[in-house]
C-alpha cells in the first residue's frame, strides 16, 4: 500500500519522517522484515501488533538504539542515517520509555536538563536560578503545575511521565515515541496525558504511540500501522476499520504447524483449582481449574498477569485472598511446599531459574529429587546416575552421557532436562511459562509430544504462552488474562487466535 | 487543565534522621558518664580527631552513591602518609611531601576507578585488591619501620591554630564546603547522583558514565592523599599501619549518615554527622577507659542502630 495514500487529508504530503524497507535480524529471529513507515507532522500514529510483532524493535530502530540491517530513513524528504541515539536526538526524535530515564534523587529541573545544565558563573557549577526558571517554563507549557525543585523520587508514575515528556520537549523533540504510556496510569491520569497529547499535536509534534488498548487506538489515533511477525501488514485510518478488522490483521493465519496431541475424550479428576485468587502482584479474582490429562492454556498479553498467576500457584509470590486447592487439599505457602506436593514451575528463563548450567545433566536431573531418592541424606552417586540415565532414556534427551554439562545442550534438550528434573521429583502438575521460547521448530514438537505423554499418564499441564498458534494446537482449552483478571475461557472448539486476541485486548 | 501537584515533600523533622538522634544520644550519654567529656578542650579534640575521617568519608559518600565502594582508602592513606613523610624528610618541604601524597593517592584512586568502570570488576573486589597492593607498598617503602624526623612544617599543620580555631578543624570545614558545593551545585555532582540512580540517563544525555566513575574514585584517592598529610602531621611520623581500618570507619560514617547503597541516594551532611558520631563514640569510650577492641565493635553497633532508626522512620 502506498504510504502517501494515508496522509492526513489537507496537510502536507511530505512525511516528517519516513522509513523504507527496514529490516533487522537477530540470531534466529527476523525482528523486522522490510517494514516501511511514514509519520506526518502533528499526527498521532498508532503502532499495533501482538507480542513479538516487531513494535519494540521498530521503536528502537527509530531512536537509534538498534541499527537497522537494511533500509533507508528520510527526514522531511531528505535521506538521513540513524545509527545512534545521538543521530535520532539531532533529528528531534525522543522516546518515552516505560522504564523512565530519570535519576531518582535529582530534582525535576536537573533531570530535564541532565547533561545540558545552564552554566553558572563559577566553572562547573549550575545556574540554579536559570535552570529552575527554564524548567518551570517547560512544565507550564505542557500544563504540569509543579515546583521544578521537587525531587523526582517523590513523584508518582504519571508525574514522572510528565517530567519525561518535558525533558523530551526541552530537547526540541518533534517526534515523540510512546510505548504503552497509559499502562501504569489511572483513568484520571490517562485523561491528563491525552489532553497533553492533543496540545503537543496542536504544536505540530508527531507522536508514535504503541498501545494494546483498542479504545485508545480509536480515541487518539490519526492513523494505524499494524505489524505482525516483523512485517507491516497494513496502514489504515481509524474511521475505515472496526476493532474486529484490526484484530484479524494482527493475528496470522499463515502458520501451518501440526503438533502431536492426543486429546483426551474425558479429562480426569480436578487436580488444581484456583478460587477467587487475588494477589498483591497484580492479579485479582482469578478462577482456574486444571484436570488430570489436560493441557490448559493461559494466554494474554505480556503483563496481563499470566506469570503472576503461575507464581502465586507455586507459592513464589504471596497471595492476598482466595484459595488454591491442589489434589483435593488446599495449598498455600512456599515453593518448597508446592514442589513437595507435586507442582512444578518451569520458568521462562530456564537458564537463570531452572538449571545449573555448569553442572552435569545428571546432577540437574536429580537435584529436585534428592530428598526422595536419598531419604537418609547420604548421596549415592551410582544410584543418582541410574535415575538420571532412566530419565534421559524416557525423555529422549540428546546427550552423550549424564556427565555432559547442561549448558552445552541445545535449548530443546535443556528444556527436557528441566522437565525431567521435576518428573524425578514426582511432579503431577507442570506449569510451563513460555516453554518453547528459544527452541527451534523441530525441538518444539518434541517438547509438545513429551508434554502430551506426561498428561496422558495422568499428569496435567498449565501452559503460559505468547505463541497463540501453539496454544490453539496443543491445549484442551484456555483461559485468557487481561489486566490481572481472567477475561474469558475458551473451550477446545472456541480456541482460535482471533478469540484469544479479542479477549486479551481492551474493547471498551 | 492543570494538575495540582500532590507531592509528599519530606518533612524537615523527618529528615533529621537516625544519625542526629544517635549523635545527640551519644553526647548526652557521655556527658553524663564520661568525666571531662563536655569540656571545650575535649570537644575540640573530638573534632580535630575527626578531620582525617571527614576527608575520607566525604568522597566515600560519593563513591557509595555510585553504588560503589572503596575498601582501599585506609591502606592508600597509609601509603600516602608514608610518602608525605619520606618526601618531606628528604626535601625539607611540606608542599613537596603533600604533592607526593596526593599524586600517589590520585593514582590509586584512578586505578580503582579504571578497574571498576573499564574492566567491570565489582568495586568490593577491585578495591580489596588495591588495598592489598597499597598495604604491601607501604611495607616496602617504609621497610616496615616508622619514618621519623619529619620537618616542623608538616607537624605544625596538626597543632597550629588560626584565630583560636585548630587548623585541622578549619581544613575539615573547607573540605565539607567544597564537597557540598561539588555535589549539590555542579554538573559533576548531578552526574554522581545519576551514576547510582540511572546510568542509562547519562548515556542518553551524551555523557560517559565510565569517565565520571573514574573521576569519582580518583577524587577518593586524592582525598586520601591530602588526609595522608594530616595523618603524618598528627603522628609526627610515617607509620606503616597508620590508616589501618580507617575505611571501615569511613564506610560506617556514610552508612550511619543515611546514605543508602542504592539508586544514588546520598546525604553529605549526614555523613559529616556520622563522622562526628563515630568520633564522639571513640572519644567517649576512651574516656571511660574501654579498650579499643570495644570501640571497633561499638562502631558496628552504631551503624546498625542508626540504620534501624532510619528504617523505622521510612516505614512510619
Amino acid at each position: 500500500m502506498n504510504a502517501h495514500a494515508n496522509a492526513p487529508g489537507g496537510t502536507s504530503a511530505v512525511p516528517l519522517l519516513q522509513l523504507r524497507g527496514i529490516s533487522k535480524e537477530f540470531p534466529g529471529v527476523k525482528a523486522l522484515d522490510d517494514v516501511s513507515f511514514a509519520l506526518y507532522p502533528g499526527e498521532v500514529h498508532m503502532l499495533l501488533g501482538e507480542n513479538g510483532a516487531g513494535k519494540s524493535s521498530l521503536m528502537k530502530v527509530l531512536c537509534g538504539a538498534y541499527k537497522a540491517d537494511s533500509g533507508e530513513f528520510f527526514f522531511k524528504g531528505e535521506k538521513v542515517t540513524i545509527t545512534s541515539t545521538a543521530d535520532a536526538q539531532k533529528l528531534g526524535i525522543a522516546v518515552i520509555f516505560q522504564e523512565f530515564s530519570l535519576v531518582p534523587y535529582l530534582d525535576i529541573a536537573q533531570n530535564i536538563f541532565l547533561g545540558r545544565e545552564p552554566k553558572g558563573r563559577i566553572p562547573g557549577t549550575i545556574d540554579r536560578r536559570k535552570i529552575l526558571a527554564e524548567a518551570k517554563g517547560l512544565l507550564d507549557a505542557i500544563g504540569f503545575d509543579i515546583d521544578p525543585s521537587v525531587v523526582v523520587n517523590t513523584l508518582g508514575v504519571a508525574q514522572q511521565q510528565m517530567v519525561e515528556i518535558a525533558k523530551a520537549i526541552s530537547q526540541n523533540a518533534r517526534i515523540l515515541v510512546m510505548d504503552e504510556p497509559t499502562a501504569a496510569l489511572s483513568d484520571r491520569e490517562t485523561e491528563l496525558l491525552f489532553a497533553l497529547i492533543a496540545r503537543l499535536k496542536a504544536d505540530g509534534v508527531s507522536i508514535v504511540y504503541i498501545s494494546h488498548r483498542m479504545a485508545e487506538v480509536f480515541a487518539l489515533g490519526d492513523r494505524i500501522t499494524v505489524l505482525r511477525d516483523g512485517r507491516r501488514i497494513d496502514g489504515v485510518k481509524p474511521a475505515d476499520v472496526t476493532p474486529d478488522q484490526l484484530v484479524r490483521m494482527m493475528v496470522g493465519r499463515t502458520v501451518d504447524m501440526t503438533y502431536p496431541r492426543n486429546f483426551a475424550d474425558k479429562p480426569g479428576e480436578v487436580l488444581l483449582q484456583v478460587k477467587n485468587l487475588t494477589a498483591p502482584s497484580g492479579i485479582s479474582d482469578v478462577n482456574i481449574e486444571v484436570r488430570r490429562g489436560e493441557i490448559v492454556g493461559l494466554c494474554g498479553l505480556v503483563g496481563s498477569g499470566r506469570t503472576e498467576v503461575a507464581r502465586a500457584i507455586f507459592g513464589a509470590d504471596p497471595i492476598a485472598s482466595g484459595e488454591i486447592v491442589f489434589d483435593g487439599k488446599p495449598i498455600s505457602g512456599e515453593p518448597d511446599v508446592a514442589s513437595r506436593r507435586g507442582i512444578a514451575l518451569i520458568p521462562e528463563s530456564r537458564k537463570s531459574e531452572g538449571l545449573a548450567l555448569l553442572r552435569s545433566v545428571g546432577d540437574n536431573l536429580v537435584v529436585s529429587a534428592l530428598r526422595k531418592l536419598f531419604p537418609s541424606g547420604l548421596f549415592d552417586p551410582r544410584s543418582g546416575l541410574r535415575t538420571a540415565d532412566g530419565l534421559i532414556r524416557q525423555l529422549r534427551i540428546a546427550t552423550p552421557s549424564a556427565r555432559q554439562t547442561v549448558g552445552l545442550l541445545s535449548g530443546g534438550n535443556q528444556q527436557k532436562v528441566v522437565i525431567g528434573k521435576w518428573l524425578a521429583a514426582g511432579a503431577k502438575l507442570f506449569i510451563f511459562d513460555e516453554p518453547t521460547r528459544g527452541i527451534d521448530v523441530g525441538a518444539k514438537s518434541e517438547i509438545f509430544a513429551l508434554i502430551d505423554r506426561l498428561v496422558a499418564e495422568g499428569a496435567a499441564a498449565l501452559m503460559i504462552s505468547s505463541e497463540q498458534v501453539e496454544i490453539c494446537h496443543v491445549c484442551d482449552r484456555a483461559y485468557v488474562m487481561r489486566e490481572g483478571r481472567v477475561a474469558g475461557h475458551l473451550a477446545r472448539n472456541e480456541l482460535t487466535e482471533e478469540n484469544i486476541v479479542r479477549l486479551g485486548m481492551h474493547h471498551a | 487543565m492543570r494538575e495540582a501537584a500532590v507531592v509528599s515533600q519530606p518533612n524537615p523533622l523527618q529528615r533529621i534522621p537516625g544519625v542526629a538522634i544517635v549523635l545527640g544520644a551519644l553526647i548526652i550519654l557521655f556527658g553524663a558518664i564520661a568525666p571531662g567529656f563536655l569540656t571545650p578542650a575535649n570537644l575540640s579534640n573530638v573534632l580535630v580527631q575527626s578531620t582525617i575521617l571527614t576527608m575520607l568519608a566525604l568522597p566515600m559518600t560519593l563513591i557509595i552513591m555510585t553504588e560503589g565502594l572503596d575498601l582501599s582508602m585506609g591502606a592508600v592513606l597509609t601509603l600516602t602518609s608514608l610518602c608525605v613523610a619520606i618526601v618531606s624528610l628528604a626535601t625539607k618541604s611540606m608542599l613537596l611531601g603533600l604533592g607526593a601524597g596526593v599524586l600517589v593517592g590520585a593514582a590509586f584512586g584512578t586505578v580503582n576507578g579504571w578497574l571498576v568502570a573499564i574492566l567491570g570488576i565489582p568495586p568490593f573486589v577491585a578495591t580489596l585488591g588495591t588495598l592489598g597492593m597499597a598495604q604491601g607498598l607501604s611495607l616496602i617503602v617504609s621497610d616496615a619501620q616508622s619514618v621519623v624526623g619529619i620537618p616542623h612544617s608538616v607537624r605544625d599543620i596538626y597543632s597550629a591554630t588560626l584565630l583560636g580555631v585548630p587548623v585541622p578543624i578549619l581544613l575539615a570545614l573547607v573540605t565539607y564546603v567544597v564537597f557540598h558545593g561539588l555535589l549539590y551545585h555542579t554538573r559533576f555532582g548531578s552526574y554522581v547522583f545519576a551514576l547510582g540512580g540511572n546510568r542509562e540517563a547519562l548515556r542518553y544525555a551524551g555523557l560517559s558514565p565510565n569517565k565520571l566513575l573514574i573521576a569519582v574514585y580518583a577524587l577518593g584517592g586524592t582525598m586520601a592523599g591530602i588526609a595522608g598529610l594530616l595523618m603524618t602531621a598528627r603522628m609526627n611520623s610515617g607509620h606503616p599501619t597508620a590508616g589501618l581500618g580507617l575505611e571501615f570507619d569511613a564506610i560506617a560514617a556514610v552508612a550511619v549518615g543515611g546514605t543508602s547503597f542504592e539508586r544514588g541516594n546520598g546525604w553529605l551532611l549526614g555523613t559529616l554527622l556520622g563522622v562526628i558520631a563515630v568520633g564522639v563514640l571513640r572519644n567517649g569510650l576512651n574516656l571511660v577507659s574501654l579498650p579499643s577492641s570495644v570501640q571497633v565493635a561499638s562502631v558496628g553497633v552504631l551503624v546498625i542502630v542508626a540504620l534501624f532508626l532510619d528504617g523505622l522512620r521510612s516505614r512510619a
